[in-house]
């Protein structure tokens, strides 16, 4: 079973993907800010992460570049409320980008499409 | 003293003296002046003098003195009169010629009025002449412009024209450089490639006449040591006058003048007038030089300047876009989260929720109504985003087809198909791609909403200088009403989808000056056409 580790400052939106993800048949665990998300962090291993990137007065992508930098075989998903961060070159460093909607149907098929590449670098030996 | 002569009368008739010629009437009532005038040149009156001086009377050796030297001084008069007017002619002339250069900044004017004033009869009256220039960064001097005949033929056609019009200096430079200059300068193109020669090689003779700062008369070229063979050869006469042209020190080039035609010998007289000659013209064509680097500058200042006001405005125009996305990022933010929420826990419930159960309408009303506001908020945050378009130059072939393959799957989905073949021909277009390619997206879409099996054609083709995508549904029929409809904000169609969708495409377009077209004849069959610019020009 793969490990995601959410990270939105939301608690309603933590709640749901929690809640959504799980019936997907992962274990999901939850962090409201970028301490919380370290200290999950250090405390398990996880397979991917997702990330919302307004998180209240911090910033997802200085979360995903710290994650690039540390933990640069875990893959990382960014779910953001506007399209325009697509564009940003720091956003680039993120595996998948997927902007925040009601239907999770797209955060699914991204999760599942970014766990597969991973597994078939692992095959690969990369 | 017995003369047969009437230098002792007092008054005479016109038939006395045939040295009085008609107008000079005075004379034949006013002895001394007769006598000072005519008589002491007069052989028969010489003759008697001579006669008298062996006669015992002292004065006659005296007066034969007188006389002689009356004669030498009238002599001298005469050559100093002679000379003054020359002197007077050609001060003239250097005064226009001086006005004109000073008058002028254009290198191609100055150089016009220098070699003409050189080859005009009224100026120095040589055959033919070269400049050459020097070219400092280059190191060398080079050939730049000839002017006069290559040939006997030539030479008399053209001096025939010259004394028909009679025209003076600053006449002549203008119509030798409006009608002459390129074909002078294609003309003499041969010589003038091969009047190249490096500043440092201070052995030849032009550089040795350019340091020197004299003109320097060559005669017997063929065989002067200091004449190499070719130079000789490529001018084709064997005395030929070089004058340096230097301007405060500055080395700025050389004439080469020659009688080519005549063969009339050049004078020290010729020497001595170019050498005046030459200061003001190499005076004329730095100053004319400098001009024309300083109109380079000028332009580049012009040019950096503009660049900095369109920098300043785009600073200006960013920072308005700036707030603008704080604005949208901050409704985005509020908006979609609580949207996301509700659909999202929405969504969770149906899946809990029987069938059967009365409730599940209204929690599908939920998921509906969400999904509807999470496209309009898509739609205006898309607006805001069209507010500031990014040009930049696109291949319109791999904008289609990459905006045909992300709506694949949807296309699918509705067993429709959309046809677009590459046109390998199409020049870059200048256009905004996110933008481009969310209309020919939208457009696809809005046009399959609701229906399925269409079948879509997209061409992309050069026409008057512009690339045109045309979008094209032969099966579809709209009415004149909802075409409007479609193409205004915010208003509803029954099967075209609702909201801002064509609107937003039109207004992105406009702000590219992009026209969107749409065609939707009654017969049937909707076309939409979007004209895009090849070249930055063309943007308003």
């Amino acid at each position: 079973m793969s490990k995601l580790l959410v990270v939105d400052d939301e608690a309603n939106i933590r709640i749901l993907y929690s809640e959504e993800l799980k019936d997907e048949g992962y274990e999901v665990v939850t962090a409201a800010n970028i301490a919380e998300a370290t200290e999950k962090l250090q405390e398990s291993v996880f397979d991917l992460a997702v990330l919302d990137i307004k998180l209240k007065n911090e910033s997802g992508i200085e979360l995903l570049q710290k994650l690039v930098k540390e933990r640069h075989e875990m893959p990382v998903i960014l779910c953001s409320a506007f399209s325009c961060y697509k564009d940003d070159f720091s956003a680039w460093l993120a595996d998948g980008y997927v902007v925040k909607s009601g239907d999770l149907t797209e955060l699914k098929h991204e999760i599942a499409r970014v766990l597969a590449k991973k597994a078939q670098k692992l095959k690969a030996g990369l | 003293m017995d003369l047969e002569c009437c230098w002792n009368r007092e008054v005479i008739e016109q038939a006395d003296c045939p040295n009085i010629s008609e107008g000079e009437e005075e004379l034949l009532v006013s002895r001394l002046q007769r006598v000072t005038e005519k008589c002491c040149e007069c052989p028969v009156f010489l003759t008697a003098i001579d006669q008298h001086r062996e006669s015992s009377n002292p004065l006659a050796p005296i007066l034969a003195g007188v006389l002689d030297e009356n004669s030498r001084q009238k002599n001298q008069i005469q050559s100093l009169v002679s000379f003054l007017d020359n002197k007077t002619l050609e001060m003239r002339f250097m005064h226009e010629l001086g006005s004109v250069l000073q008058s002028s900044v254009d290198l191609d004017e100055v150089l016009s009025v220098a070699l003409t004033a050189i080859t005009a009869g009224k100026g120095f009256g040589m055959n033919r002449a070269f400049l050459l220039l020097s070219d400092r960064e280059a190191g060398v001097l080079r050939g730049y412009l000839g002017i006069g005949p290559r040939n006997l033929e030539e030479a008399s056609q053209l001096w025939n024209e010259i004394t028909q019009n009679d025209m003076d200096l600053q006449t002549l430079a203008q119509n030798f450089r409006h009608n002459k200059l390129s074909s002078e300068r294609a003309k003499f193109h041969d010589v003038l490639e091969q009047l190249t020669v490096q500043l440092s090689n201070k052995e030849h003779i032009i550089i040795k006449a350019l340091d020197g700062k004299t003109p320097v008369m060559v005669e017997n070229a063929f065989h002067h040591p200091d004449v190499p063979r070719e130079l000789a050869n490529l001018l084709g006469v064997d005395t030929f006058l070089l004058m340096p042209l230097v301007s405060r020190n500055r080395r700025i080039g050389m004439i080469i003048a020659d009688n080519f035609i005549t063969h009339r010998a050049i004078t020290s007289e010729d020497m001595h007038s170019l050498e005046t000659f030459g200061f003001p013209v190499a005076f004329a064509i730095e100053r004319a030089s400098l001009y024309d680097k300083l109109q380079v500058e000028l332009n580049r200042v012009t040019e950096a300047g503009n660049k900095l006001k369109e920098q300043q405005e785009l600073i200006v125009k960013m920072e308005k876009m700036a707030l603008v996305g704080r604005i949208t990022s901050s409704i985005a933010h509020s908006i979609r989260n609580p949207l996301m929420i509700i659909g999202g826990f929405a969504r969770s419930m149906i899946k809990s929720t029987a069938v059967s159960d009365p409730k599940r309408n209204f929690i599908e009303s939920i998921v509906s109504e969400t999904r509807q506001l999470e496209g309009v908020l898509d739609e205006i945050l898309n607006y805001s985003d069209s507010l500031y378009p990014t040009r930049d130059f696109w291949d319109v072939n791999q904008v289609v087809e990459t905006s045909i393959r992300d709506l694949q799957e949807m296309l699918m989905q509705r067993g429709c198909e959309c046809h677009f073949s590459p046109n390998a021909t199409l020049p870059l277009a200048y256009i905004d791609i996110k933008q481009v390619s969310y209309c020919i997206r939208t457009l696809i879409i809005s046009d399959i909403d609701g229906r399925s099996g269409e079948v879509i054609i997209v061409h992309a083709y050069l026409h008057e200088g512009n690339i045109h995508i045309t979008i094209e549904d032969k099966e579809r029929t709209v009415s004149q009403d909802e075409l409007d409809a479609l193409l205004t904000p915010f208003s509803i169609t029954h099967d075209m989808g609702s909201g801002l969708g064509l609107a937003l495409c039109r207004t992105m377009l406009e702000k590219q000056n992009i026209p969107l077209l749409v065609v939707a004849p009654p017969e049937g069959g909707i076309t939409y056409t979007l004209t895009l610019p090849i070249s930055k020009e063309e943007q308003a």
